[in-house]
């Protein structure tokens, strides 16, 4: 009974087992608003080549070979204007959405499987693993963040695999407690204990009897992940640790900012990138409160 | 008893409606509910598990779900209207006139503050008491429901379930009501405690000359307790009388049932048989009679035509086709067969 | 109360991760490349002067005893001296504290304040208009980089506007006798209004949605439904039964938040020139003044740890289920 199940789920397609265990929040009008936001910038990242209408680190002249520099939106064809340097305000806010979906893309992954592999050793194993791992999220928790951010990508090389690291290392704690109090109900569960005592090895009761229902858990603190590293991105470029080599929307407003953009009241340089976070990182608000509705369902009264 | 003959009477419910608004449909809840309480007596409400009776009291207190309404009927309480009252008006008569019991004192008494500030709160924002008067009263009403004034102090986690069932009818006597709701009070409790708690009620009851609302699925708790009963099955009031009457000769099947599927209360023994089946789904009730279904009794015309509740002796209605056949019925329904052949 | 047992558990897990974090911290500053002295080093000393300096920082012995010599003055509260100042870290990060410490409680009372409000008011409005159009806003404050709002709101409200200063805590020529004096001129208030404000936008999404969430469970619960049976008036029922019991979480999250805030004032701080603990970590991270860093940071995490150790003794003061267990 028990082995025909097991290989009744082993043939199902692994794609669309991983996909239907992902219960995408597509009921919920705000969520599906997110969904279209992350669409439509996973779009623009991929096809910033075209949309850029200049390389978005050239400083621009004009034909006269002045500076092309502080110009107003719209000024000369510059569509968002161009910063004190005389580069393309515009072409860099495109830029910045591809480091930007690298930087959530690769942090959400890294917290997710961390956080999840933490969690279900931690519960299925307990004992000793449990408390050391545990006793480790602990100490994850009294690391200031942001400090920590910037100690590490201060001192290890200004890059942005860096900055995703050191998040990484951090922000697993949540992910690892939520998924370990999930796995200690489940691990209770009779099809856990038929399996245990059909001798399946732990390994195996672990990956194919318990990480399947932890998955929709892990995608929601991967989801929750993609913003806070996105901001957290911003704010290490915007203190001057970030990638010099790389356009962000926060290398982009620690320019504006270097550049006294405040004082000289250039809105047009500063507003957009701040605009674009937002934007990218209350998609994913949105789209992580539709999933808790669908994991966490409350009764309406 | 004898008060019980006068025809003073303290509430009057006319055919109450009460909907649950679900998805986009109205849910009848309680479905054309009318029965009467006498001043000085208690009245049991008596029905399964999802028979509306919690609703039907609630609605008279006119604080409901969010999701329910009051659809239909009229309430007369010492002549007044409850449901065309202003809210400010209605307020004025929660719980100086009408006061309730719920049936787990725990979940409804707060947390977070002392049971003696619970006490207060109502004593001086409703009853118009200074602190000392109330702090006065609160005492009192500890001594008469038998808990040593020293525990006002105490919050509700730190009573037992009896003992917290005891500071709800504290709390439900403070302003000296003329009617208390007690929705299943003792449910939760075990049976030596329930009779405990329900001896020192019916005490009190026949001490203050209040009239009750006890609402049980428990038939042997109206047998212990009430002078009179209203059965109620899938929203709607299928007999109604006064106990002994009710009891002795039940006129409609569902009765008879409920009265084979209780222990009694008084003394153990005896065969408990349960009737099969469940209640009909109230989002698309059965047109004819809703007890049809599990009905060991059931004709043709039972399955098409309601019933109308009809008077079968001085006070005491039933709302079966079979009336007639009472007798008969009471006879085979007896019989544990009976309602073993019909699963 | 909390039993003795259990709060010294607690002490001995608070102890246990500060010692793990300045043990993270010594490996990070010890372990990393380059001279730790290179930016003390004036490149014209010659070795024998290199040298005597790292014997003076006991830079020269094995790593191991460099720990243990570490440890035994954190101890002591010794963190060294600061390379660029030339003055002991500990005194400069003492110094610096009350400014963190001023913004970031004045910053999160005003948050607190309006967000149970809010949120007890959107709970009690549930399903109407309001929670539809304020819940995607206060979302969108969660979604904002703080030192982004810094910056809006001082081009607009310092420069576009001129109501505020620009940043510092102090206008240039102004002079206190004491700190006292400092904290409580109108000059001070107007430096701290802007990032003060920067803060609290972003930091009153947390109790709002918390409070609300929590007034949506309460105002379920049977008590609160009694109380209307009771015919109480609608403020008890709303304030001293339903936000009464739904506050309790959100009060012990205040001191999560000031943990979370500290550490996240880094970013306003720097925004806005606030000469606070986060601002000096950057800025002697920038200038490799590592002893002044790791002193900073140390600081940060005792605050962190201690608040997340007070959330849980406020909770079990507040709730009489475990304080009159």
């Amino acid at each position: 009974m028990h082995e025909s199940l097991d290989t009744q789920i082993e043939s199902r397609s692994l794609i669309k087992q991983f996909f239907d265990s992902l219960h995408l929040p597509t009921g919920d009008p705000f969520a599906v608003a997110g969904l279209i936001i992350y669409a439509a910038f996973v779009a623009v990242a991929l096809s910033a080549d075209v949309i850029a209408t200049h390389d978005p680190t050239e400083i621009l002249y004009t034909p006269a070979y002045e500076l092309a520099a502080d110009r107003s939106p719209g000024q000369e064809g510059y569509i968002l204007g161009t910063t004190s340097l005389g580069r393309d305000i515009f072409s860099q806010l495109v830029y910045g959405s591809r480091s930007a979906l690298l930087i959530g893309l690769t942090a959400a992954v890294m917290v997710a499987l961390i956080g999840t592999l933490v969690g279900l050793l931690a519960g299925y194993f307990g004992g000793l693993i449990d408390t050391i791992l545990m006793r480790l999220a602990d100490v994850a928790f009294g690391i200031p963040f942001l400090p920590f951010v910037i100690v590490l990508a201060a001192f290890l090389e200004p890059s942005i695999w860096n900055v995703v690291l050191a998040m990484a290392l951090v922000l697993w704690r949540d992910t690892g407690r939520v998924i370990r109090a999930q796995v200690l109900t489940l691990r209770t569960r009779a099809y856990v204990e038929a399996a245990r005592v059909s001798g399946s090895s732990d390994l195996k009761i672990v990956f194919t009897h318990i990480a399947p229902n932890v998955l929709p858990l892990s995608f929601l603190y991967g989801t929750i992940a993609i913003g806070w590293a996105i901001l957290t991105e911003a704010s290490i470029s915007f203190l001057g640790f970030g990638d010099p080599e790389t356009i962000s929307w926060g290398y982009m407003l620690q320019d504006a900012y270097a550049s006294q953009a405040l004082s000289q009241r250039a809105y047009y340089w500063f507003v957009p990138p701040g605009l674009c976070i937002i934007l990218v990182v209350v998609a994913g608000f949105f789209i992580s409160r539709g999933y808790e509705e669908i994991l966490f369902p409350k009764l309406k009264d | 008893m004898s008060e019980l003959q006068d025809n003073n009477i303290l509430l009057s419910v006319r055919d109450l409606k009460v909907a649950y608004r679900v998805g986009s449909k109205d849910v009848m809840a309680v479905d054309g509910a009318s029965f009467d309480v006498p001043a000085g007596a208690i009245v049991g409400v008596v029905g399964e598990s999802g028979c509306g009776k919690s609703t039907l009291v609630r609605a008279l207190t006119r604080v409901l779900a969010r999701s329910a309404r009051i659809a239909g009927g009229e309430a007369f309480f010492e002549g007044t209207e409850l449901f065309g009252l202003s809210e400010p008006d209605m307020n004025k008569l929660r719980w100086r006139d009408i006061a309730f019991i719920p049936q787990s004192a725990m979940n409804s008494l707060d947390p977070v503050y002392t049971v003696e500030a619970q006490l207060h709160e109502v004593l001086m924002q409703r009853g118009g008491m200074n602190r000392k008067e109330a702090r006065q009263r609160s005492a009192e009403l500890f001594e008469m429901v038998g808990i040593e004034p020293q525990r006002l102090r105490d919050y509700p986690h730190q009573f037992s379930g009896g003992m917290r069932q005891r500071v709800a009818i504290a709390l439900a006597l403070t302003l000296e009501p003329k009617l208390i709701i007690a929705d299943e009070p003792v449910t939760a409790l075990d049976v030596i405690v329930q009779r405990q708690i329900l001896d020192q009620l019916k005490e009190l009851q026949q001490r203050l000359g209040i009239s009750v609302i006890l609402v049980t699925h428990d038939i042997s708790v109206v047998a212990y307790t009430c002078d009179k009963m209203v059965v109620m099955y899938a929203g709607r009031v299928t007999e109604s009388g006064d106990t002994a009457t009710v009891l002795t000769a039940p006129f409609h099947p569902y009765t008879m049932g409920l009265y084979n599927a209780f222990p009694d209360l008084a003394a153990a023994g005896g065969v408990l048989t349960p009737i099969q089946g469940a209640p009909p789904s109230l989002i698309s009730p059965p047109p004819g009679c809703r007890f049809a279904e599990r009905c060991p009794f059931c004709q043709a015309a039972c399955r098409t035509v309601v019933p109308a509740l009809i008077e079968v002796s001085e006070g005491h209605n039933t709302a079966c086709h079979r009336v007639a056949e009472a007798a008969d019925l009471r006879v085979k329904a007896a019989a544990t067969e009976t309602w073993e052949a019909n699963a | 109360m909390l039993g003795l047992k259990q709060i010294g558990g607690r002490l001995a897990q608070l102890i246990f991760v500060l010692w793990a974090v300045a043990t993270i911290l010594f490996l990070i500053f010890r372990l990393m490349p380059g001279n730790p002295l290179a930016a003390y080093i004036d490149p014209t000393f010659t070795e024998e002067q290199q040298l005597i300096l790292m014997a003076k920082f006991g830079l020269d012995r094995p790593l191991w005893e460099q720990y243990f010599i570490y440890l035994w003055n954190l101890l002591q509260g010794e963190l060294g001296d600061s390379f660029f100042y030339r003055q002991p870290v500990f005194d400069r990060v003492l110094e610096l504290l009350p400014n963190t410490l001023i913004l970031t409680f004045s910053s999160l009372i005003v948050a607190y304040a309006f967000g149970i409000i809010a949120g007890a008011w959107l709970a009690w409005r549930r399903g109407g208009l309001a929670e539809r159009v304020a819940i995607p806003i206060v979302l969108t404050t969660r979604a904002l980089p703080e030192f982004w709002l810094g910056m809006l709101l001082l081009a607009i409200f310092s420069f576009s506007l001129g109501w505020f200063p620009a940043g510092g805590t102090r206008s240039p020529g102004e002079e206190y006798s004491s700190l006292f004096a400092l904290y409580s001129s109108t000059d001070f208030l107007a430096h701290l209004v802007l990032p003060a404000a920067t803060l609290a936008i972003y930091s009153q999404g947390l109790p709002l949605l918390l409070m609300r969430s929590n007034m949506l469970d309460v105002m379920g619960e049977d008590f609160v439904t009694m109380a209307r049976i009771k015919g109480l008036s609608s403020w008890t029922v709303v304030v001293r039964h339903a936000a009464r019991n739904a506050l309790l979480p959100v009060v012990t999250s205040f001191a999560i938040a000031v943990g979370y805030q500290i550490q996240g004032n880094v970013v306003v701080e720097t925004v806005f020139s606030w000469p606070g603990l986060g601002r000096e970590l950057v800025n002697a991270v920038s200038a490799s003044d590592y002893p002044l860093a790791q002193g900073a940071f140390l600081m940060i995490a005792i605050v962190v740890v201690l608040m997340n150790l007070l959330a849980d003794l406020l909770y079990s003061l507040l709730d009489p289920r475990i304080s009159h267990a």
